[in-house]
């Protein structure tokens, strides 16, 4: 009975178990697996895409090629900017953690050769997580070298040094308002860097691939996307670096001399192309470093107490240097626009050659209460047209404009483009300040026109008056001025080039011959007001310009004046204009403020330097001749016949000292300057007279009475500036300062200028 | 003449098989030796593929280094299957209580001589030649004591004393040495398994409520103080919201999953293995299936293991005696659980427990042992009674007739 329940018993438990395994077979067998299928299929058939996504964005590495950043050329092909290698200096503070390198050494060391603070780099090592902590930014090769040898000799792991490019300037501060510079990121933010940008900086190329975890490449996958990266173009400019050094080295030496206050500018055009020669501003910086001030700036700052203060007054000094003056200023051009009132006025035929203007010294005009006074307030008489413009009469002027009408004028402002900005393609032009139409219309107040006619109570850029005057001067053709002339892609296409682009023509021929004719006559006329600008040998034009700063006026302080003069030349078929501006020149100085003794010189002294250099060839009147530049030849051993004939074949006058018949020394010494007509010895029997001589003060003196007293102590005299010829011309300054001791037989060079008709025209 | 030797042969061999072997032992099963064989074959490229990338970035290895060695021991693990399956489930039931009294022997000197690695003590030192984890030897030990103790107590199970007290007591001395380590997953997988043992045996299901119950409430609160656990349920959740923590190799897990998409990479060609996925040979070597051979070659994968565990319940539902039948039952249970627990870690499905998936997790030891399961199934198979053998005998020796009308 027992057994059989037992036995019964244990069926019922075989039975149970049986039916709990099959249980669980279906659990484990078939339950389970099929939840991991349906997991499975939610992720890999139905989320698939998100996740394979997300894989490869991870597995992925795109590595950035950078394109190099075009080069800027001047016209001839000298390179005004380009790329250069440089390098990074990074540390990894893990890994000077992870193989436990000397973080006191790797910061001394760095210190010393990255000129950096120790305690900098200390402060960055500290962050151990990092991989990456910057400590300089573009060094150079030499310096990366030095790093890389601490690296080596220490076997540092921690200390990296990555490539980079550095934009390099080779000739520093030249054109730098014209070239601009670029940012820490490689974007250009100035000038031609910055208008430019698109076509300089190229295109980025990557290269993504796969790779592990570390970075390294994966394994047996050829998986690779590589787009190329497209080299920026180079730049080819109008900019001649010649004649840029040139205009600098005069606008320079200007505002040094006359102690300008406010900057200046000077712009060369060519008046048949609208190429911009040069173009130079000042203030200036060097590109390769143009976050510096210039040092009296600098010390200026440093003074202040406050640090905000220090670097508001840093970042304004700054803003200044960079700023662009040619184009990004505006300013009243005084006289200079008389020559755009007179090309309107023949053109329309309101005024001729043949007109004659009186002038009283004043006059009324309609709408204004007080009298209009002309710059020499004694008056001009009766005058012609060309003599009005040698006067720069005022007077004459105003009844030029008021002859021409306020609608008219103000047509050919439109038509000169005065109102618009020139176009010219660099970043920051400003536009011009005019009276509105209604105002410059009212037939009750003609003040407005009568102060534009003598260029007065607007305000234009110092681009927009010279490409004017190009108009007026070149037959007529008002240009857009330009400074890059073709950009050629790093296939060597070319990608863009432009050429003369006429807006439309202003005046006719005629007329423009007229107006450069009339030029002639206010540089090269002894009663002309630019006679300063005089070059021998060369037909220039030009006009004057001195306006009084309003603003300043108003504020009641002294007196401020911008000082202009705007040449071109040859005057016969005008090629060059130039036009220089002075910005509040000192009244300390002793030198009279105005366009024609401050400004005019600069002109003359530029294309004096430029025409030739431009092959453009000096003819000399015979008047000229006698005052010609010669360069003494070397004549020892030669006999003294021959010497002579070379001398005066020269123009020189010979005096031989003993009886040889073979030259033994010379005075002056080969290859010295001296004026035609200069009398220089030779000797035949031993050498010439030596020792030390006082330099006499030659200053107001005329050519002939310098000469005679630089003669008297043996000294000889050269000359440049104003032609020699008007007896009104006397020294304005001269090489040497009277007084200094200077070896027997010495050159003395002196500037010549012609300040008898003083006047703020 | 020598047809007719060859005919007797194969009629007397049949015979034999039909009739069962003098000792009572047919032949092993041949479903599930293939079935595990093919699997073992596919764990070895697996592991090839899986760790290549990782050995050859260490300088020290040669890139097929865990391969060979995962090889090795997957020959010499088939060598340990074999003579597990010769040895016959008497054997098993008599060393029975005794593996298990040595187990819980090894767990005990764990927190001893144990190598800690990564905060937890795991693994013993077998003489300096390998390492070796006494909770993978344990999960084998509790089928195999419990299995025995089922069979003492034959109908007393369904009694609290028997039943549940003895087989709880074991647990929770095991449990507790586990947690000692601590081993998480493995306390899992060893409450997991015991409970099927019991609940096969005959443990009345109230009281798998009772304890269901109390061990949730348990295991709320554990879990609520073991700051880690919280994480990982946290990275569980929302694996993207820890992206250097625990969620990472979520992450990297799920990235190889989902990318593989229905046909893979291709068998090596995953990307994920590049240092991405950690323990992409071991406990996430399933992921690297996923990504190379797709969900097609996951699937395949899943059916073969589903296979083997149906194939093993039939050998355990066949067996020849109770003891024969609770063993197989639980280590084909405990290889589901840990196939089940492993995918469903590198699938997101359940919070992140280090798992590994039987025959394709790099692991020397712990291959054995599996193998050794194996060998011991075999073993139970081979003792699989011949029922209806007069039928058999019948059809086969019809068969045989005919066989022999074909020879002549």
């Amino acid at each position: 009975m027992a057994n059989s329940d037992r036995r019964a018993s244990g069926r019922r438990t075989n039975k149970m178990i049986l039916s709990r395994t099959l249980f669980l077979m279906i659990v484990c067998g078939v339950v389970a697996f099929l939840l991991l299928i349906v997991q499975l299929f939610s992720i890999q058939i139905l989320q698939h895409d998100k996740y394979e996504q997300m894989a490869v964005e991870q597995q992925t590495r795109e590595t950035t090629v950078s394109a190099t950043r075009g080069s800027i050329m001047d016209r001839n092909g000298n390179i005004l900017a380009q790329n250069a290698t440089a390098y990074n200096i990074y540390i990894s503070p893990a890994e000077i953690v992870k193989y436990e390198e000397d973080v006191n050494l790797i910061a001394r060391e760095l210190s010393r050769i990255l000129e950096v603070s120790e305690t900098s780099v200390l402060e960055k090592a500290k962050d151990v997580n990092s991989w990456y902590k910057t400590i300089k930014t573009k060094v150079e090769p030499d310096v990366a070298d030095e790093v890389r040898e601490l690296i080596s000799k220490h076997k540092l792991l921690g200390v990296r040094i990555e490539n980079d490019t550095k934009r390099y300037y080779p000739y520093g501060s030249l054109a730098c308002h014209i070239i601009g510079f670029v940012g820490t990121d490689g974007y250009g933010l100035e000038g031609i860097e910055a208008k430019y940008n698109e076509y300089l900086e190229g295109t980025d190329g990557s290269i993504a691939r796969l790779a592990a975890a570390d970075g390294t490449d994966i394994l047996y996958t050829n998986y690779e996307d590589y787009y190329d990266a497209v080299d920026g173009s180079d730049l080819n400019l109008t900019i001649d670096v010649t004649v840029q050094h040139i205009a600098e080295k005069y606008l320079e030496q200007a505002i040094a001399d006359y102690d300008v206050q406010d900057g200046g500018c000077c712009i060369v055009m060519n008046v048949n192309t609208g190429e911009i020669l040069a173009m130079a501003s000042y203030d200036n910086y060097d590109l390769n470093n143009y976050l510096a001030v210039s040092d009296e700036t600098q010390a200026k700052i440093d003074a202040m107490e406050n640090e905000e203060e220090r670097a508001e007054a840093l970042r304004e000094a700054q803003l200044a240097q960079w700023r662009n003056m040619a184009i990004s200023d505006t300013y009243e051009p005084g006289s200079v626009f008389k020559i755009i009132t007179m090309a309107m006025a023949l053109e329309e035929g309101t005024a001729s050659l043949g007109s004659s203007y009186y002038c009283p010294g004043s006059m009324r005009v309609l709408g204004r209460t007080s009298e209009l006074n002309c710059w020499k307030t004694s008056g001009h008489d009766t005058q012609s047209l060309t003599e009005a413009a040698m006067h720069s009469c005022n007077i004459a002027f105003v009844n030029i404009g008021l002859g021409v009408g306020a609608e008219r004028f103000y047509d050919y402002i439109d038509a000169f483009g005065l109102f618009e900005p020139t176009g010219i393609d660099l970043s920051g032009e400003e536009s011009s300040v005019w009276w509105t139409e209604d105002i410059f219309y009212d037939k009750n107040n003609l003040s407005q026109l009568a102060a534009a006619s003598f260029g007065q109570t607007f305000n234009i850029t110092p681009i927009q008056m010279i490409t004017a005057v190009a108009a007026a001067c070149n037959g007529g053709y008002l240009l857009e001025p330009y400074v890059v002339s073709s950009i050629t892609n790093g296939d060597g296409q070319s990608v863009y080039s432009k050429d003369r682009t006429v807006v439309r023509q202003v005046v006719s021929e005629e007329t423009s011959k007229i107006v450069s004719q009339v030029l002639n006559h206010v540089v090269c006329d002894s009663g002309g007001t630019g006679k300063n600008a005089y070059v021998a040998g060369y037909s220039i034009g030009g006009k004057t310009g001195t306006s009084e700063k309003v603003a300043q006026d108003a504020a009641g302080g002294a007196k401020e004046y911008m000082v202009s003069f705007c040449g071109i030349a040859p005057t016969e078929n005008p090629e060059i204009a130039v036009l220089v501006i002075l910005d509040n020149p000192s009244n300390e100085t002793g030198i009279y403020v105005s366009g024609g003794v401050m400004a005019a010189p600069v002109v003359g002294n530029i294309f004096s330097e430029i025409l030739p250099y431009m092959d453009i060839e000096a003819e000399y009147t015979e008047e000229e001749a006698k005052y010609i530049d010669v360069t003494m030849p070397k004549l020892k051993g030669e006999t003294v016949a021959d010497a002579v004939i070379k001398l005066e074949e020269l123009g020189l006058k010979v005096t031989v000292v003993g009886d040889g018949t073979e030259v033994t020394d010379q005075l002056p010494i080969n290859n010295a300057e001296v004026a035609a007509g200069t009398t220089v010895i030779i000797y035949t029997e031993g050498s010439k007279e030596t020792g030390e001589v006082t330099v006499p003060n030659i200053h107001n003196m005329t050519v002939s009475e310098a000469r005679r007293e630089l003669a008297e102590v043996g000294l000889y005299l050269d000359t440049s500036g104003a032609s020699p010829t008007n007896t009104s011309v006397v020294v304005s300054s001269q090489s040497v300062e009277a007084g200094s001791t200077v070896e027997y037989g010495t050159v003395i060079e002196a500037t010549l200028a012609d300040n008898s008709n003083l006047g703020r025209y | 003449m020598a047809q007719s030797r060859t005919h007797n042969q194969i009629r007397q061999k049949k015979l034999k098989d039909y009739r069962g072997s003098n000792d009572g032992r047919g032949s092993i099963d041949l479903p599930f030796l293939i079935l595990t064989i093919i699997i073992l074959v596919m764990g070895v490229i697996m592991v090839l593929s899986a760790s290549y990338a990782r050995a050859y970035n260490d300088p020290d290895k040669t890139p097929v280094f865990y391969f060979l060695k995962h090889a090795g021991f997957a020959v010499s693990g088939l060598v340990l299957m074999f003579m597990a399956s010769r040895l016959n489930t008497r054997f098993y039931r008599g060393i029975s209580i005794y593996v298990l009294l040595a187990a819980i022997f090894l767990l005990v000197l764990v927190p001893f001589i144990g190598i800690e690695e990564n905060g937890a003590r795991r693994w013993i030192n077998i003489l300096g030649l390998t390492t070796f984890q006494p909770s993978e030897a344990a999960k084998l030990a509790v089928i195999m004591g419990f299995a025995a103790m089922i069979c003492s107590f034959k109908e007393k199970m369904q009694t609290f004393k028997y039943g549940v007290l003895p087989f709880a007591g074991v647990l929770v001395v095991i449990v507790g040495l586990l947690l000692l380590e601590p081993h998480l997953s493995a306390s899992i997988i060893i409450i997991a398994i015991g409970a099927i043992m019991m609940f096969v045996g005959g443990t009345k299901i109230r009281w798998f409520v009772a304890v269901g119950i109390t061990v949730a409430l348990a295991g709320a609160i554990i879990v609520g103080k073991m700051g880690y656990a919280m994480d990982r349920i946290q990275s569980w959740r929302d694996p993207f919201s820890d992206l250097t923590g625990n969620g990472w190799q979520i992450v990297q897990s799920l990235y190889a999953v989902g990318s593989g998409g229905f046909m893979g990479l291709g068998l090596g060609q995953g990307r994920q293995k590049f240092l991405y996925l950690p323990e992409e040979h071991n406990d996430f070597i399933f992921a690297v299936i996923c990504e190379e051979l797709g969900f097609v070659g996951a699937v395949l994968i899943l059916i073969l293991f589903a296979l083997l565990v149906i194939r093993g319940f039939w050998i355990a539902l066949h067996a020849k005696n109770r003891y024969s039948s609770l063993l197989a039952t639980g280590i084909s249970s405990l290889l589901a659980i840990q196939v089940f627990l492993n995918v469903a870690v590198v699938t997101n499905f359940i919070p992140c427990t280090g798992i590994s998936l039987p025959f394709f997790s790099y692991g020397g030891t712990a291959l054995w042992i599996q193998l050794v399961e194996m060998g011991m199934v075999l073993s139970v198979s081979r003792e699989i009674p011949v029922k209806n053998s007069r039928e058999k005998l019948k059809k086969s020796t019809k068969e045989l007739n005919n066989v022999g009308k074909e020879v002549e």
